[in-house]
């Protein structure tokens, strides 16, 4: 090659390699991979298909809930096992991710859903950490933790309610909770709009919270949501919670009554955590299909 | 069948991107002239490249394949902030009529900035990063003989020896 054109190629190499580039190549791989897997192959489109058509007619019809609570059943023992675990234990990096099973559901359709997502989530989980490992080993160690596993909120003869969490330590912590809950008796996967007649519960359900935070924000100074009269001390900046989703995470007590959940962040500063609210049933009769579940 | 190509086209791509990720940089950084910006660049390339790995037909383009994408990622972007340092095509041969040499006697410090970009990255491509003629032509999405005629130009420009360099022109 010709001198000068050396002399051109050395400058062009000399510009200087800032440092984040491994982590902005690494980061945007990452990124990458993961919006690949959620555009999922097409046989997989199928199974999740099926899986929601099933969920879906749980979800319409308050009627079919009801024609199902009038089969009888013979009590099934349904209870929650540890179907696997992952645990890594070394210097600076832990995991421990139980996943959970249900067992000794009849109704098989049900229990697969349930089990299914429950595994593939916790693998994901599993996997997501030793890439985020091997990344920080790369770049000369550093902090990493997760700690995934579920609780039963309630238990009784009718209702099983699960809450599976995930709380990831890297940088600063999250937390998320996610809940399931199953009517034992008829064998049915209980979601938020099938226990209401229509969608005016988001609306009573929002209100109620609101003003459950503002009764707490006002007697409690160490508590802070982010609404209006919340006891943030910059209202203008925060953003505000106006409503629930649909399918807001919720599960129902041993007593009862609806509680509604927010993930840490959703709904208040960090340091609150996951945070709860309580219904009180007299809010919601007269949205609610029947007192079956919730009275 | 088409499920496992595409995961084998990923593990490739992670490893070719990590191990040539500083050639990228440096492309992008050509064009936008600024370290975050390029980092950007380099960003939404591999992004967008993992988004369509999967028509990516033969592992054997990927190279060109994926300086298609900075090039054309960088470009986008210098026209998205309107720094676009060099104009289009038509105006440049408005500007420029059929004279070859009315550029400066560049000094060598600043040779290859002060190339127009039409020139610079087709002597980018094929010198510094080892791209045949035929590919920089489809990365630039010009035909082959143009990119001839703006390679012989670019050389001219800089102030260097054709003979030295016909070889290889040739040869790609």
């Amino acid at each position: 090659m010709d001198e000068k054109l050396e002399e051109i190629e050395k400058q062009y190499n000399e510009v200087p390699i800032p440092k984040e580039l491994d982590f902005v190549v690494e980061n945007a791989l990452e990124q990458g991979k993961k919006k690949r897997k959620n555009r999922a192959p097409l046989w997989l489109l199928g199974s999740a298909a099926a899986a929601m058509l099933f969920t879906a007619s749980l979800n319409v019809s308050p009627a079919m809930a009801q024609t199902l609570s009038e089969i009888p059943v013979v009590g099934s023992i349904v209870k929650v096992l540890t179907w696997t675990e992952y645990e890594v234990k070394e210097d600076t990096y832990d995991a421990d991710i139980k996943v959970p099973s249900i067992e000794n559901l009849e109704n098989k359709d049900l229990a697969n859903t349930l089990n299914e997502k429950y595994r593939s989530e916790g693998k994901a989980l599993y996997d997501d950490f030793i890439s985020e490992v091997d990344y920080v080993k790369e770049n000369g160690g550093g902090h990493v933790g997760i700690d995934s596993g579920y609780e039963i909120k309630t238990d009784t003869d009718q209702i099983l309610s699960i809450g599976r969490y995930t709380a990831n330590t890297v940088g600063s912590s999250s937390t998320v909770m996610q809940y399931d809950t199953i009517d034992k008796q008829n064998e049915i996967l209980i979601t938020l709009p099938m226990l209401f007649k229509d969608d005016s519960y988001i609306k009573t359900i929002s209100e109620n919270i609101i003003e459950q935070m503002r009764e707490q924000a006002a007697s409690d100074p160490d508590k802070t949501y982010w609404v209006k009269g919340g006891g943030h001390p910059d209202e203008e900046v925060i953003d505000e919670f106006t409503t629930i989703k649909a399918n807001q995470q919720f599960y129902i007590s041993d007593k009862g009554k609806l509680v509604i959940s927010f993930d840490k962040y959703e709904v208040a500063q960090g340091y609150m955590g996951i945070v709860e609210f309580e219904i009180p049933t007299d809010v919601l009769k007269n949205d609610l299909v029947s007192s079956k579940y919730i009275h | 069948m088409k499920t496992r190509n595409a995961f084998q086209h990923e593990e490739t791509f992670v490893q070719f991107i990590r191990e040539q990720k500083e050639r990228f940089y440096l492309l992008a950084y050509n064009y936008t002239k600024n370290e975050q910006d390029a980092l950007d660049v380099v960003q939404d390339s591999i992004q967008k490249a993992m988004l369509s790995l999967d028509r990516l037909e033969n592992v054997e383009y990927m190279k060109s394949w994926f300086y298609k994408i900075v090039v054309r990622t960088s470009i986008d972007f210098l026209r998205k902030h309107k720094r676009l340092h060099v104009t289009d095509d038509d105006t440049l041969q408005y500007l420029t009529p059929a004279q070859e040499d009315v550029y400066e006697d560049v000094d060598l410090e600043h040779a290859l900035d002060e190339l127009p970009q039409m020139y610079r990255e087709v002597v980018i491509l094929h010198y510094f990063e080892d791209l045949k003629l035929a590919d920089v032509a489809n990365i630039l999405n010009i035909k082959l003989s143009t990119a001839k005629t703006r390679l012989y130009k670019a050389l001219k420009l800089l102030k260097i020896q054709l003979q030295d360099v016909k070889g290889e022109t040739t040869h790609g």
